[in-house]
């Protein structure tokens, strides 16, 4: 993909982009579902946006950040609202997407790490300006992250023999 | 799930196995993991960490994309771009009659409506005003580009009339039907590949047409159109009819469309490149 079409068709970029930046929003959200209206929010936010995108660096990149943004945002604006309606209803919904995808029963933050730095390819410098966090504290998440998938995959062998 | 807190030797062998320690770091890991058996069995199980993951993530990438994404992604609005596109010259505006012009416009205007009240007078029963006005025609020029357009973009093995490859025939045939001189413009950095070109007619008017795909290959088919006696339509135009996006100029020899599918987003900047070469 050259840079300059990068810049003018970005809804074209952002259907290719699709399946990577829908597992990135599994890493963040609570739910498929959730995950679901947090891409289609960010890339309403990258049309509308797209002259900010000047063509440098991974679009990923930019992408997945303001994707870490919005759902922060969201979450805040989750507590604000009814607590305990909004519980008692991402508990269900979390209960059967934990049975269907390993990833929703890893500890907060873990999993994003892991996809930034081992998955998606990303330094250490890279990763930890996505998630807004310091490279010593995208290291440790990244290490628990391997050593918890490192966990699951025993307890998933166990479960099959 | 308990949680993993990984211990100072464990985060050092993940900063290892991804290249991001000091190199005095680097040679004393390499050292302990000769030396050391329970490095060892760390590094293990960090690498089956990695092994699992990589399998969970990968599998996720196979999993369908709601297709109501796709669609409101497609279908999104762009935000309104400036887009410099060349007018038309318009025909000076300043009128500054001399004194005997202005005595014979004058006396004309007088005969004129004397004649005219005259023939009204003698002929009360005259077809009426109204349908001396022929009604306006709804299918304007552009309807009719769109719909060339519409038929030749659905024809992947028949696109164009002239295939890409006779540059020169499509030259002097579209610039001996059209009367418009003009360049085959090379699109290919907004990913475009030129596929040939149609003549057909639009209003009475002979359309040139030059036929370009995407490179990428999803099939989409870009066109620019031409005519040296199209509809006066003085500012460029950007515009959706039936799907079909459009955008079209005029410059003091021809007019100018470059239609593709709504989807494209980039038409914008296509008509801005092929106003600067064609």
């Amino acid at each position: 993909m050259s840079q300059s079409t990068a810049i003018s068709d970005i809804r074209r970029d952002l259907v290719a982009l699709l399946p990577r930046l829908r597992r990135f929003a599994l890493t963040l959200a609570a739910s498929a579902g959730e995950a679901d209206d947090l891409v289609r929010e960010v890339c309403a936010r990258a049309i509308q946006k797209s002259h900010h995108w000047k063509g440098e660096g991974r679009i990923e990149s930019w992408l997945f950040s303001m994707m870490r943004t919005v759902c922060a945002d969201a979450r805040k604006k989750r507590k604000t609202d009814a607590l305990a309606q909004a519980a008692r209803g991402s508990a269900a919904v979390g209960e059967t997407d934990k049975q269907t995808n390993p990833l929703f029963s890893m500890q907060e933050g873990l999993a994003s790490a892991f996809l930034l730095g081992e998955v998606e390819g990303f330094s250490y410098k890279e990763a930890s300006v996505i998630l807004g966090i310091s490279s010593e504290d995208f290291a440790r998440r990244l290490c628990a992250a391997r050593l918890q998938l490192a966990a699951l995959g025993v307890e998933t062998a166990e479960r099959r023999a | 799930m308990p949680m993993s807190q990984p211990s100072p030797l464990q985060q050092r062998l993940s900063a290892y196995q991804d290249g991001e320690t000091s190199e005095q770091d680097r040679n004393e890991t390499e050292a302990l993991l000769v030396n050391d058996p329970q490095a060892r069995a760390h590094q293990d199980g960090l690498k089956r960490g990695c092994e699992f993951g990589r399998r969970i993530f990968e599998d996720l990438l196979k999993e369908p994309v709601p297709l109501e994404l796709v669609r409101t992604i497609k279908n999104a609005p762009l935000p309104r771009r400036a887009v410099r596109l060349p007018q038309a010259p318009r025909a000076s505006a300043a009128f500054r009659p001399t004194g005997p012009q202005a005595l014979a416009a004058c006396l004309i205007v007088a005969a004129l409506s004397g004649a005219i009240g005259y023939m009204v007078g003698a002929n009360p029963a005259g077809p009426a005003a109204a349908s001396l006005t022929a009604a306006p025609d709804k299918r304007d020029w552009l309807d009719e580009v769109v719909a060339s357009y519409k038929l030749y973009e659905r024809q992947p093995k028949h696109v164009a009339e002239i295939g890409p490859d006779n540059k020169s025939d499509i030259l002097e045939w579209l610039t001996t039907n059209t009367g418009v001189s003009f360049r085959i413009p090379d699109l290919s950095e907004s990913g475009l590949s030129f596929a040939g070109a149609r003549l057909v007619m639009a209003q009475s008017h002979p359309l040139g047409i030059l036929l370009y795909k995407r490179a990428d290959g999803d099939g989409d088919v870009v066109a620019i159109t031409f005519t040296k006696t199209g509809a006066d339509m003085g500012k460029p135009i950007e515009d959706i009819r039936s799907d079909t996006s459009l955008v079209s100029w005029s410059t003091a020899l021809a007019t100018y469309v470059v239609v593709g599918p709504s989807s494209a987003a980039d038409l914008d900047d296509i008509a801005a490149k092929v106003a600067g070469v064609i």
